[in-house]
């Protein structure tokens, strides 16, 4: 057994989890909340990486955009976390069971870590980065967040 | 179900159609592919209307946000209406009988008028934007318009899939 497992049976069965795997609507509109919050994020990350790589906007200093864009982007990431755990609650033993829920959890946290770190550095800081620096940075953090994506896709169909 | 047209039924029960439900990978990948053209597409459209509105990305111009970003949408919005054809035909006809999908479609419509009205007409003085913190109401509309009926094709489209209605 798994020293994890006894976590996901005590989620499984908590008031919430269960209140939201008793409804027929519940799921479904807390899932709505998550993808209109992740697409907002999704397209956060995209334009500050494309800046990163000097794509686009380059008139425009990189960390500015960063900074322009890290107020929303940040609340969409705390709806996503929040919509999340209810969605997590309401199935967590078939997360439990789920390979692609292990993957989406290890891109997830990979990607919050990196993004509040490395990355943040790079795109925060006062003097551009190198431009195959700041590419290496972008790209990283683009499939990251890609796969914390696909692997969420994967949980419904897997 | 008998109470489709022929043209709906024709196509769930075309080669491509049945080919791609009753694929264990087929449906799945297109399905894939369609939410992340989403998150691609809308998810940059919505920062390019939340700078309409003057509430986001205040210190880039406007006029180079919509030159240099809308293209990603765009290419975001061609695999989006590609991926969505085709799992249109793979369940056209539960799609056809689906109050939801009607409204989906609805509101797909209006978002491109309203797309198309700001391309066509709105967008000619875009550059006269730059020198002014907010855009003229205008421009503020079309981007509220935006926004909230890409929020209503997406809220329609995950309850078109769990069958709400």
């Amino acid at each position: 057994m798994h020293f994890l497992l006894p976590l996901f049976q005590w989620s499984d069965q908590t008031w919430l989890g269960e209140t939201i795997r008793n409804s027929r609507i519940y799921f479904p509109i807390i899932e709505t909340f998550h993808l209109l919050a992740l697409t907002l994020l999704f397209g956060a990350v995209i334009i500050l990486n494309l800046r990163l790589c000097g794509i686009i906007m380059k008139n425009q200093p990189t960390w500015q955009v960063a900074q322009d864009l890290a107020p929303w982007a940040f609340w969409s990431l705390v709806v996503i976390l929040i919509s999340g755990i209810l969605l997590f609650l309401s199935e967590a033993l078939k997360c439990y069971a789920s390979t692609p829920f292990q993957v989406k959890m290890l891109f997830l946290f990979t990607a919050i870590i990196y993004h509040f770190t490395i990355h943040r550095g790079v795109s925060r800081s006062d003097r551009e980065p190198a431009r195959a620096w700041g590419v290496i940075v972008g790209v990283v953090n683009v499939l990251l967040w890609l796969g914390v994506g696909l692997g969420g896709r994967a949980i419904g169909f897997l | 179900m008998s109470d489709v047209p022929a043209i709906i039924h024709w196509m769930q029960n075309s080669d491509i159609g049945t080919g791609i439900r009753e694929s264990i990978w087929l449906f799945p990948i297109v399905e894939t592919t369609h939410v992340l053209a989403l998150a691609l597409s809308v998810g940059v459209l919505v920062w390019f209307d939340l700078r309409l509105m003057g509430w986001g990305m205040k210190h880039e111009p406007v006029s180079q946000i919509h030159k240099q970003v809308m293209p990603f949408a765009f290419v975001g919005f061609t695999i989006m209406i590609l991926t969505g054809v085709l799992l249109f035909w793979s369940e056209a006809e539960k799609c056809y009988l689906s109050g939801f999908f009607r409204l989906k479609v609805l509101f797909l419509v209006l978002a491109a008028l309203n797309a198309g009205i700001f391309e066509l007409g709105t967008k000619k003085s875009i550059e006269d934007w730059d020198k002014y913190p907010v855009p003229p109401p205008k421009a503020r509309m079309a981007g509220l318009i935006s926004i909230l009926s890409w929020t209503a094709v997406i809220v329609a489209g995950r309850a078109t899939a769990y069958n709400l209605f």
